[in-house]
């Protein structure tokens, strides 16, 4: 039995949700909290973000009255404004309510726009979070676009969560991966925000967003340089988190033919662009992204003793060619690959010219060196090594 | 046939033990999801909309009677008691079952076979003419350097994790069977003024969303520079292809956003580096391939009984007619075995008929048989005395329809019966255009005619190269079938222009009979094919045919 919408606690509704919703779309998910009784009075909240377009189409193709909260923190960049307001247009939303701080609040804590400067934490509390719960006293309910992918803080994410038990917020995205994101936009041919073909995956504040370089974490350009994962609507086990979580930096772990090892290179590593600011250090060192050109390093080789790879994602296999490249080239140094390289692909990466591979903690965990063993017998069944022959 | 050396042999054995590996670690968590997705890709293995798909390779089309019989064993043991032959010159089991699929790999190793690289971001299984070996047009047996191929791209370890998937075709001869214009790269064979033969080399070709005529990258390419220059194509492929965007990572957006000019300047630039790293061995290895495709040992022996039967038996003279072609040979014909019995599933074989196949090969065909791009089964070596005996059998096991390259002789994806991507059914509507044709028993009258249906924009069914050409739609919620005319996938290849709005599936079969019994009315006569009698007089009186109240309109309004 489902349970009392008017007398059944939210912890009880939520637990009862994610049960019957345990195995929909999100296309179901939201067209059900949009009609479902026991869900109530619902709002999206969406910041008009980089990805914020596919909920708001899912949205419009259901019902495009239904309430949208914008928070105009007072701080975003050009762009968001004029993208909301196209947004809101080509997909037919009609009641885009755009949130705003009091202006007696912004006079009183941040009257020179500089709040964030000493304390991200309160001037995201000031221009965000205070308005936001403000708005929402009215509603039973809210929608957003978190989703699993999106860290840690955001790993176990469900359809539904209870939050401090007096709303429902319901993440319809929550189990989508970049990719999805990416199709959905692409298969609706929905307008882009312009600030994501400039280097920007994830978009808030014009002070605290900055640019992401390729290959790093789409978040990373939030709050760059700071312990700061969320802005504080967000919620942790039903509390607000405030305040720096530790991060520990663990050693990444080096897997060779003989086993896994820890990591002996000490000296730092520069860019191809870098390099020739460089040229007296004892050891050069060099960090190649996985869309580099090797060509850049020609004629430089010789001065070089280890170049390093990224592999972004092991289904990004740039770096093998840009492997055998700078072999072909006459790279005799030391060749590592690191990043998202699985056991699986070891025996590729070795014979493609790599000599070790730097992994994560966490994969070498995952992936203990039993998996690596099983293909560093790498120089056996090598149909290119044999077609090739010695030169 | 090509026999695995002790190397290929213990790869694949290796390469079955690998995955079995794989599917462990998968159960046990080593291995994501979206890990184990690429690595059982390119072991073959699909999830389809019911059910995991596991795609076999036939490499370069060519089967013995061995396998064959191994494919009726697999079918029969672990899938439903039947396969379906692919576009691909593959075979498909569309039911087996996740902890089942090390053990069949292990079935396939057992007679030389295997399902590596028929899926994934990889170079896809070699395709070549179904007719190789046999054809009277070909310069030369193209599977030696196919099979050269499939050794050299076989776990290449730079091109398992491309942009996207990379197909490559090769072909022999000047009629193009193979439509290698069609593919990421296309393998010519050709000669030079010097009478060498070497390769025109094509890249750039595809069908699916955006489809594309492949563009001659260099126009004659020694044979022993092969692999190097191969090498030297996906190389900068995979350092230039896109990966924002799965819908633009096709080499034929490379060369189409970059020109094949600077494409052609990278490749030869790379193909220095690489050819330098050729020792000659490959050369070596490909003259102890060539061995392996000898032609037959031919029969000497009277063809009288073959013209005795053509001349008495309707039946039969129908099928020779259709169904078999000249072969170097002239005692000897290749008879095409239809898959596409009218109203049954192109492509679709049960464990018995594969069976069947097997013995007409062993007893009649000097143990081969070919899979064709026209999902078709191909005996390229029959002594025309043995043809009266192969089609009375033949019509014993249902597979003696005389239709190849007719127009019941469709070539369908499997749409949405059993394909997740698919926005419309294909095989039903394939199903009743050759049905309602037999009714009103003009197939022959019509002659040569392709007819090719997919059932999504993904274009697995190659209407694009349809001389009539059907892609099924989802327009909101709804099937709707759109209609592409001229379209060839031969060596005069061209893509078919859409002709108009689609067709709701009780409209589509309707539609194609206005256009073909118009075509009939505008031939010159009776050897002017469709696609002809489309040439010379263009799309507008076929559009007519097929929008007659859209006709109608305007001569009201004129």
């Amino acid at each position: 039995m489902q349970p009392d919408p008017f007398t059944a606690s939210v912890a009880d509704r939520v637990t009862d949700l994610n049960e019957r919703y345990l195995n929909h779309a999100a296309q179901a998910v939201l067209k059900r909290a949009l009609t479902d009784d026991t869900v109530g009075r619902i709002a999206m909240v969406s910041s008009f973000g980089a990805e914020s377009v596919v909920l708001l189409h899912m949205l419009s193709v259901i019902n495009p009255a239904t309430p949208i909260l914008f928070i105009d923190t007072q701080m975003l960049f050009e762009e968001t404004l004029t993208y909301q307001q196209e947004v809101a247009a080509h997909l037919g939303l009609t009641d885009v309510r755009t949130i705003r701080a009091t202006r007696e609040a912004v006079a009183a804590h941040d009257p020179d726009g500089l709040l964030h400067k000493s304390s991200t934490d309160a001037c995201c509390d000031l221009r965000k979070t205070v308005p936001l719960e403000n708005a929402l006293s009215n509603f039973d309910a809210w929608i957003t676009g978190r989703k699993r992918f999106q860290g840690k803080t955001r790993a176990t994410l469900d359809f539904f969560e209870n939050e401090g038990d007096t709303r429902i917020k319901i993440n319809p995205l929550a189990h989508w991966t970049p990719d999805d994101v990416q199709d959905y936009i692409i298969n609706n041919r929905l307008p882009r925000h312009p600030l994501v073909a400039k280097g920007y995956p994830s978009i808030g504040c014009a002070p605290c967003t900055s640019r992401v370089a390729p290959g790093e974490d789409p978040r990373s350009g939030r709050w760059r340089d700071q312990d700061k994962e969320e802005c504080g609507i967000h919620f942790i086990n039903g509390k607000v988190v405030r305040g720096p979580i530790l991060k520990e930096e663990p050693m990444n772990i080096i897997v060779t033919d003989q086993g896994f090892g820890q990591d002996d290179w000490t000296l730092a590593y520069t860019t191809p662009d870098e390099l020739a600011d460089n040229s007296d250090a004892p050891a050069l060192a060099i960090d190649l992204a996985s869309d580099a050109d090797p060509a850049v390093l020609a004629g430089k080789l010789d001065g070089i003793d280890m170049i390093r790879i990224d592999f972004p994602s092991f289904a990004d296999g740039r770096g093998f060619t840009l492997a055998r490249r700078l072999r072909l080239m006459g790279f005799n140094g030391r060749l590592r690959a690191k990043g998202h390289v699985i056991a699986d692909q070891y025996a590729m990466a070795r014979r493609s010219g790599f000599e070790e591979v730097e992994i994560t903690p966490e994969l070498a965990e995952r992936q203990p060196w039993d998996q690596w063993k099983a293909r560093a017998t790498w120089q056996d069944h090598d149909y290119q090594n044999r077609l090739r022959g010695a030169v | 046939m090509y026999k695995y050396s002790d190397f290929d042999e213990k790869f694949v054995r290796e390469r079955v033990a690998q995955f079995r590996g794989q599917v462990e670690r998968r159960i046990d968590g080593s291995l994501t999801e979206d890990e184990f997705k690429p690595l059982r890709l390119m072991n073959g293995l699909y999830l389809q909309l019911h059910a995991y798909m596991l795609r076999v390779a036939v490499p370069y089309g060519t089967l013995s009677s061995r396998q064959m019989r191994q494919l009726a064993y697999i079918a029969q043991k672990w899938d439903k008691g039947y396969g379906h032959f692919t576009t691909r010159q593959n075979i498909q089991y569309n039911w087996p079952k996740l902890n089942d699929v090390p053990d069949m790999l292990s079935a396939l190793a057992d007679v030389e076979m295997h399902a590596i690289q028929t899926s994934g971001n990889t170079i896809r299984n070699v395709t070549s003419d179904q007719f190789a070996g046999a054809a009277e047009d070909e310069i030369e047996d193209p599977r030696p350097y196919a099979e050269l191929i499939r050794q050299w791209s076989t776990d290449h370890p730079e091109f398992q994790f491309l942009p996207r998937k990379f197909k490559i075709a090769i072909t022999g001869s000047p009629n193009d069977r193979a439509v290698v214009k069609a593919h990421d790269i296309g393998l010519r064979m050709a000669r030079n003024d010097a009478g060498e033969t070497g390769f025109e080399v094509i890249v750039g070709g595809g069908l699916g969303r955006t489809p594309m005529e492949g563009k001659v990258v260099r126009e004659f390419l020694p044979k022993a520079d092969l692999l190097p220059y191969l090498e030297a194509i996906v190389s900068v492929y995979n350092l230039l292809g896109r990966r924002d965007n799965k819908y633009k990572a096709r080499i034929k957006i490379t060369v189409h956003e970059n020109g094949l000019e600077t494409i052609r300047d990278l490749v030869e630039q790379e193909f220095t580096v690489r050819r330098a790293a050729f020792s000659g061995i490959d050369q070596e290895m490909l003259a102890e391939i060539k061995p392996a495709f000898p032609k037959p040992t031919y029969i000497q022996a009277p063809t009288d009984a073959f013209t005795t039967a053509y001349d008495a038996d309707p039946v039969f003279r129908s099928w020779v007619d259709t169904n078999t072609v000249a072969h170097q040979n002239g005692d000897y014909a290749i008879a095409t075995i239809s898959l596409k019995k009218h109203g049954a599933t192109p492509g679709d074989a049960t464990d018995a008929q594969m069976r069947e196949m097997a013995d007409l090969a062993e007893a009649y065909s000097h143990d081969e048989l070919r899979v064709s791009h026209e999902q078709n089964i191909v005996l390229p070596h029959v002594h025309k005395s043995h043809l009266p005996a192969i089609h009375a059998r033949l019509v014993a096991a249902d597979l003696a329809t005389a239709n190849v390259g007719l127009v019941s002789d469709i070539i369908a994806c499997p749409g949405m019966d059993y394909c997740a991507l698919a926005t419309a059914r294909s095989i039903p509507v394939a199903q009743e255009i050759a049905t309602r044709f037999d009714e009103l028993k003009l197939e022959h009258e019509i002659g040569a005619l392709k007819i090719k249906i997919s059932g999504c924009i993904n274009a697995c069914g190659h209407h694009h190269v349809g001389h009539i050409g059907i892609l099924g739609l989802d327009r909101a919620g709804v099937e709707n079938y759109q209609i592409t005319l001229g379209g060839d996938g031969t060596e005069t290849f061209a893509i078919g222009q859409r002709a108009g709005p689609g067709f709701s599936d009780t409209e589509i079969v309707p539609a194609i009979e206005r256009l073909i019994l118009a075509y009939l009315d505008l031939r010159e006569n009776s050897d002017e094919t469709f696609l002809s009698a489309y040439r010379r007089l263009g799309a507008d009186p076929f559009k007519a045919a097929l929008y007659p109240d859209a006709e109608k309109g305007r001569k009201h309004a004129a």
